[in-house]
């Protein structure tokens, strides 16, 4: 009873150890380390090290980054609190990912693996400690976790699931020891690839149970039907690809058989894989690889056609558009641009290496589309391993001073949009152009640099992150990369777009992770 | 025990038919609406604004995910072309994109009136069927 009526009646004077704590709607994230006595069992002194190493250099910075605040931690585990379900979410994912990188290189029996819980309650928070139902709900999904993943509250999903981005699945209703209700247990699947495994785990289970049951039903109408049948056709969505017509280039006409896996495999970027191993470096005269790996079908790789380009300078912008501004004078240094964006058979030729994730569809002369400015990456990565060049895109800068070729014009070739220069919108209508792809590389002609498709045809990417206008832009011709880069900056418009968008100054911008049917890219080289 | 039949069958049906329609014209439950939740239709506006997207009945998701019932906003601003929905929603200047799952975005107008509306796309960028679209919003930026 006295208790209460100091609360009515705070006393003045803050931090006596009478004040009444406040309390508080907080969300709580509990952590430990899986098996940790094991651990502790095997290497004393390595174990702790590195869990110190990792409470400071992970979960704390991850858990500041996200707005939280790290109350204590515990021989083996923390506990923070956040004030946004989404933020606290985020945090877990974000520290269960660190812990996969840092796993990577240590033995699987060192691997030091977390387990989360995140649980929304109303707590009383002190200083240095948080007291409540909402934490222990937070300890005991954390006890139940799997290592390595992440368990939410029923109260957390309801906050997130609009919210953030990954998948949910529902373990059900959990009887939580010394909590009266029962509470509902979520598994966060941060991975898309892993909410459609247990997707189709369950949707196997379903049909399964579903024919069992039609069985069951013996002498119904519905006898014949087999649902797991249909499913399947059902599922082939894509148009097949156009007969591949003889290309320019013969050798790669094996590289293309549809066998390239979709399968995400970290197969590609290991330097033994197979498929790589059987590349020889190509020198740039294209000389032909020796065939002393044995007589598989695996091509050379052709390196892409590069234009040599001077450095020098030019005022980058225009004052046509908000986010053309301001108008900068920009220094660039001597690299190299591919003359073409990257083609559908370049792609392939990673596709079939299975260091690219998925086959490209259309001409194989046509440019590559439907590849985010991850996907690039990937390209990149294994490009970078077969020539041992470090190719990578260019930044935005060098994209523009390559694309005005040396003028100062609205178009590189002058003021006025000139038929037959562009693959764009109603910009000009020849015979090869059709609405869903665009032309092949190469048909219009090329600016004063020797750079085809430099405007039209497709987006495309450069390293840059988005910035809304250029204030504060750097003026040495790097990549722009500060801020926030859930957004990537593209280029030359795509043949969608109207002539306004062909203009070397034009810029817009595309989610970094999403793929979208117009954008490409084309690769840059430094010497 | 017939009721019960009955419904697992019911269920099998839908589930065999949901699947059938992976590609183009993506399906959305009939009860599924998009809406403005800010700003209000004939709102004056000072300057740059937050502009949030309401969906009901329905997920986000990123694009590309191909889980049902879900899709990605698309926000158009002043644009008048009808929707084609054998083709993907356009990617310009007056046709933004949320393909990471926004729900929201600060937008930054010309002073003067513009329309908004927003179009919930499919993995692949598709409309779904039948499109799936908010009712035009006439806003005034001051």
């Amino acid at each position: 009873m006295r208790g209460e009526i100091r609360q009515i009646h705070p006393r003045k004077g803050g931090g006596s150890p009478g004040e009444p704590i406040p309390r508080r709607l907080a969300v709580i994230m509990a952590g430990d380390i899986a098996g940790y006595s094991r651990l502790m069992n095997i290497d004393e002194e390595g174990t702790h090290a590195r869990l110190k190493r990792i409470l400071r250099e992970v979960v704390e910075p991850t858990i500041a980054e996200h707005h939280g605040r790290l109350v204590k931690t515990t021989g083996d585990g923390f506990i923070a609190i956040f004030d946004s379900p989404v933020e606290a979410v985020r945090c877990g994912i974000v520290i269960q990912q660190s812990m996969v990188g840092r796993n990577a290189s240590v033995p699987a029996q060192q691997a030091l693996l977390y387990r989360i819980g995140v649980n929304l309650g109303d707590v009383i928070v002190d200083s240095n400690e948080v007291f409540g139902d909402g934490v222990n709900i937070a300890v005991r999904l954390e006890g139940i976790a799997t290592p390595g993943q992440v368990y939410i509250s029923g109260g957390v999903y309801e906050q997130i699931k609009h919210k953030l981005v990954c998948g949910y699945q529902s373990l059900g209703d959990r009887q939580v020891k010394n909590i009266t209700d029962p509470v509902r247990v979520y598994r966060v699947l941060p991975d898309p690839a892993a909410f459609m495994e247990t997707q189709k785990r369950r949707e196997i289970g379903f049909v399964v149970l579903a024919s069992i049951v039609l069985l069951a039903i013996a002498g119904s109408l519905w006898y014949t039907m087999r649902p797991g049948r249909d499913l399947n056709v059902a599922r082939s969505s894509a148009p097949a690809a156009s007969a591949p017509e003889t290309s320019r280039t013969t050798e790669s006409a094996a590289a293309i058989a549809p066998s390239a896996a979709p399968a995400i495999s970290p197969q590609g970027t290991s330097p033994a894989s197979p498929q790589a191993g059987s590349f020889s470096p190509a020198t740039p005269q294209g000389a032909s690889p020796q065939p002393a790996s044995p007589p598989s079908a695996s091509p050379s790789v052709k390196e892409p056609e590069m234009a040599q380009l001077p450095g020098g300078s030019f005022s980058m912008g225009s004052n046509e558009d908000p986010s053309e501004k301001p108008v900068h004078q920009v220094a660039i240094k001597p690299f190299a641009l591919s003359k073409f964006p990257v083609t559908v058979r370049q792609w392939n030729e990673c596709a079939a290496a299975n260091a690219c994730e998925f086959t490209a569809l259309g001409d194989e002369n046509a440019p590559v589309t439907n590849v985010s400015w991850t996907d690039t990456k990937q390209y990149l990565g294994w490009l970078e391993q077969v020539t041992h060049k470090p190719y990578r895109l260019p930044s935005e800068a060098e994209w523009e001073y390559a694309a005005r070729g040396g003028t100062q014009t609205k178009y590189w070739w002058g003021d006025q949009l000139q038929a037959g220069m562009a693959n764009c919108k109603n910009c000009v209508a020849i015979a090869s152009a059709s609405a869903d792809f665009p032309a092949k590389v190469g048909s219009f002609r090329p600016n004063p640099f020797g750079l085809y498709d430099m405007g039209g045809g497709v987006d495309q990417w450069v390293e840059d992150c988005w910035h809304r206008n250029y204030q504060g832009a750097p003026n040495d011709g790097s990549p722009w990369m500060d801020g926030d880069c859930v957004s990537h900056v593209i280029r030359s418009g795509s043949w969608k777009n109207d002539a306004s968008y062909v203009r070397p100054a034009n810029r817009d911008h595309y989610d970094t992770g999403v793929r979208y049917p117009t954008h490409g890219f084309r690769v840059a080289l430094s010497p | 025990m017939k009721l019960v039949r009955l419904v697992m069958l019911g269920m099998v049906l839908a589930a065999a038919s949901s699947y059938a329609a992976f590609a183009q014209g993506t399906p959305a439950p009939k009860d599924a609406a998009l809406y403005f939740i800010w700003p209000l239709d004939g709102a004056t506006l000072k300057g740059a604004f937050w502009c949030r997207f309401g969906l009901r009945n329905m997920g986000v998701t990123h694009a590309g995910d191909t889980f049902p019932n879900s899709g990605h906003h698309h926000l158009l601003i002043d644009v008048n072309e009808p929707i084609d929905s054998k083709e993907p929603i356009p990617q310009d200047k007056s046709h933004l994109h949320f393909g990471a799952g926004q729900t929201e975005t600060r937008l930054e107008l010309a002073p003067g009136k513009h329309t908004l509306q927003l179009v919930l796309g499919d993995a692949k960028h598709y409309p779904f069927n039948p499109p799936l679209i908010s009712k035009k919003i006439t806003i005034t930026v001051k």
